[in-house]
């Protein structure tokens, strides 16, 4: 299994990082953290897919609404290492278990500190990571503002 | 054919009793002839001038049976009316489309991609 945040490392150093965490199994439809959780894990997806929603309300109730989806090889939490280390999206097993990795903060931390060089190329692939969401929702947002502006011209 | 029927029921009695008072059939009691024949008339006056304007203003209703040339469309269900539970996977699906139209322009940014028309259904 390759992860998109352990680019560039080589086998040794990709599995000494994913030494520094545990596997946790997510049964179906369970929650891996909630939006406003301490964020002091890291995740990576090992089996299984994650669902990330966010709170809207719909027709006087709370619903969680898809926000998207992260699949094996990919990373979930990365608000682990961005203050002020607080989830900002609920994160759910979809219909079949998941498995992760759970690379704690504190850990990833020391481990960068001692492997400057591992350290950067893990930075580089979280800003990787975040640059591609924020370039995908900056996209979706002015997709939804342009059909906004077209229906109040209308 | 429906919205005419009135009228001529309207016509016929007029022409019936008409007919009884003036012809004055032989084979009719006299008292039954007077009273009906009028009686027909009037009524049928009333019955005529009650079709008009049930003719004028109603409007015609289309042919119904199983071999119609054209069926009409079922209107579309307003947001409100869906299960939640749907309307939770249209959002979904809204922004799973959403998503590959940003991607694809992430992958190729051109004007056109950015603003290319989404086939959601949630929005058209």
């Amino acid at each position: 299994m390759t992860h998109d945040f352990l680019n560039g490392l080589s086998a040794a150093e990709a599995e000494q990082a994913l030494s520094l965490g545990t596997r946790v199994i997510v049964p179906s439809g369970t929650s891996l953290f909630k939006l406003g959780d301490t964020a002091d894990r890291l995740f990576l997806v090992e089996r299984g897919r994650i669902k990330l929603t966010l709170p809207m309300w719909v027709r006087g109730r709370e619903e969680n609404i898809f926000v998207e989806e992260r699949g094996p090889g990919q990373a979930v939490g990365w608000s682990a290492l961005i203050p002020p280390y607080r989830f900002t999206l609920t994160a759910t097993a979809t219909l079949y278990d998941a498995e992760v990795t759970a690379l704690p903060r504190e850990a990833l931390l020391k481990h960068f500190a001692a492997n400057p060089v591992g350290g950067y190329k893990i930075a580089l692939n979280l800003a990787v990571v975040i640059g591609h969401r924020l370039q995908l929702f900056q996209t979706m947002w002015l997709r939804e503002m342009q059909r906004t502006v077209e229906s109040r011209s209308a | 054919m429906r919205r005419y029927n009135m009228l001529l029921t309207g016509l016929l009695m007029i022409g019936a009793g008409v007919y009884l008072f003036f012809a004055r059939p032989q084979i009719l009691p006299l008292g039954f002839v007077l009273l009906a024949g009028p009686f027909l008339w009037f009524a049928g006056i009333a019955v005529a001038c009650a079709a008009l304007p049930l003719l004028v203003l109603s409007t015609p209703v289309p042919p119904t049976g199983f071999f119609t040339d054209s069926v009409a469309k079922p209107p579309a269900m307003p947001l409100r009316q869906v299960p939640i539970e749907v309307l939770l996977l249209q959002i979904e699906n809204h922004v799973r489309l959403e998503q590959a139209a940003a991607e694809s322009f992430l992958a190729l940014p051109t004007h056109d991609q950015l603003h290319s028309k989404t086939p959601s259904p949630f929005v058209n």
